[in-house]
């Protein structure tokens, strides 16, 4: 885990695994039968 | 649900809003408009084309506006440059307006368009990451030695070339502290401009990088000197789309409430960072805008018949607004907690004030 804060990549990572399973929840929550 | 009556259209408020805030903070930061994510994610809320990029031109002005402001104040403006580039970037965007004309009596405007905006926007993702690297190494050991860093390091030598070229009039920026060519602003200018009229964004994306390593402006410089050509160009974009009545004003209102927010908030995070941490943000928008605009090629290409792509596309750029929302948001937090004394990742230190 540390490392996902101690690396500049791992930080990269997680933050874009946190982002694009928040974009996925707004699709399956609000837009669902839009995309 | 909201009802936008012009648009005919049903969306949720808060998604505009939240699209505006997250939007607001990327441009103010990175001085771009943002133009490249709203309107798919407009689309995808279910606006028609035509009006989704009415709504964000003039959603982009108002924000524009509120950026260049908060930028002003902090002294991020040459108006020299600004006002110089501006001659070339109008008459860009008129070539390049003709450019996509011709190319749309080829018939084969969207798949060039596409494919333009892949090529270059990796382009610039790939220089700018690899000069940033180089800085932000460069700044590592510069910190280990004890030495002091100053709010801005690039290390390409492509302003030096530029900056050489003995064309009279030479023009002096004061504020970017640079003594250069004017043809060579108004050159980039034209070029941005072109490429923005082609591919009909604001350009932000490609003159920030042009105007640090063509120009040889600081990052802070370049962004603040940016949101000016986007005004302008938000404003006529505004105007125009108005005229032809491309503008749901309900929904460029809710998102300017969140836009005029995330705006001031983006401009005021770039006094927490050095040039490299903007260069950063701006490589991975460029990186994973190009995925977008590649999962989109490949849906054309394959006759619109495989459908998780499209999906895919829709989550990434939603997934880019958040993603650079929350990677600025770090950075300030880190920044606070760094001047508080507290520990930071080793790699954070030299990125933030």
């Amino acid at each position: 885990m540390k490392w996902f804060i101690n690396s500049m990549l791992g930080f990269w990572i997680l933050l874009l695994a946190i982002s694009l399973g928040a974009a996925a929840l707004v699709c399956e929550i609000w837009l669902k039968g839009r995309v | 649900m909201f009802d936008f009556a012009i648009a005919g259209v049903q969306a949720p408020i808060f998604l505009l809003v939240l699209v505006g805030l997250t939007v607001g903070i990327v441009g103010g930061f990175i001085g771009v408009g943002g133009g490249y994510m709203v309107t798919p994610a407009l689309i995808v809320f279910g606006f028609p084309g035509y009006m989704a990029s009415g709504i964000d031109m003039t959603h982009i002005c108002g924000k524009g506006v509120v950026s260049t402001v908060r930028h002003r104040q902090l002294g991020n403006i040459d108006w020299t440059l600004a006002l110089t580039m501006i001659a070339g970037t109008m008459l860009g965007v008129e070539l390049g307006v003709r450019l996509l004309v011709y190319f749309k009596h080829l018939g084969i405007s969207g798949v060039v368009l596409l494919v333009t905006s892949v090529a270059l926007m990796f382009t610039l993702f790939l220089y700018t990451q690899l000069e940033t690297r180089r800085a932000h190494k460069k700044m590592e050991e510069m910190e280990k030695e004890g030495r002091e860093i100053g709010r801005e390091l690039q290390t390409s030598n492509l302003p030096k070339v530029f900056q050489g070229i003995p064309l009279a009039p030479i023009v002096r920026c004061r504020t970017a502290r640079v003594i250069v060519s004017m043809w060579v602003i108004v050159l980039v200018g034209m070029v941005t401009g072109v490429l923005a009229g082609f591919l009909g964004v604001g350009g932000g994306f490609i003159r920030v990088p042009a105007l640090v390593y063509v120009v040889g402006a600081s990052t802070h410089i370049a962004v603040g000197t940016d949101l000016v050509e986007i005004v302008v160009s938000g404003a006529y974009g505004a105007l125009r789309h108005s005229i032809e009545g491309n503008v749901d004003l309900m929904a460029v209102i809710f998102m300017i409430a969140g836009a005029m927010f995330g705006a001031q908030v983006g401009s005021i995070a770039t006094s927490y960072v050095r040039g490299p941490a903007i260069r950063y943000i701006l490589s991975y928008s460029l990186i994973l805008a190009t995925l977008g605009a590649a999962l989109r090629l490949i849906y054309v290409l394959t006759g619109q018949n495989v459908h998780w792509l499209s999906l895919a596309a829709v989550v990434l750029t939603l997934g880019e607004m958040i993603f650079l929302c929350l990677f600025i948001s770090s950075l300030v937090w880190f920044a606070v907690r760094r001047r508080g004394g507290k520990w930071v990742p080793d790699w954070v230190g030299p990125l933030v004030i």
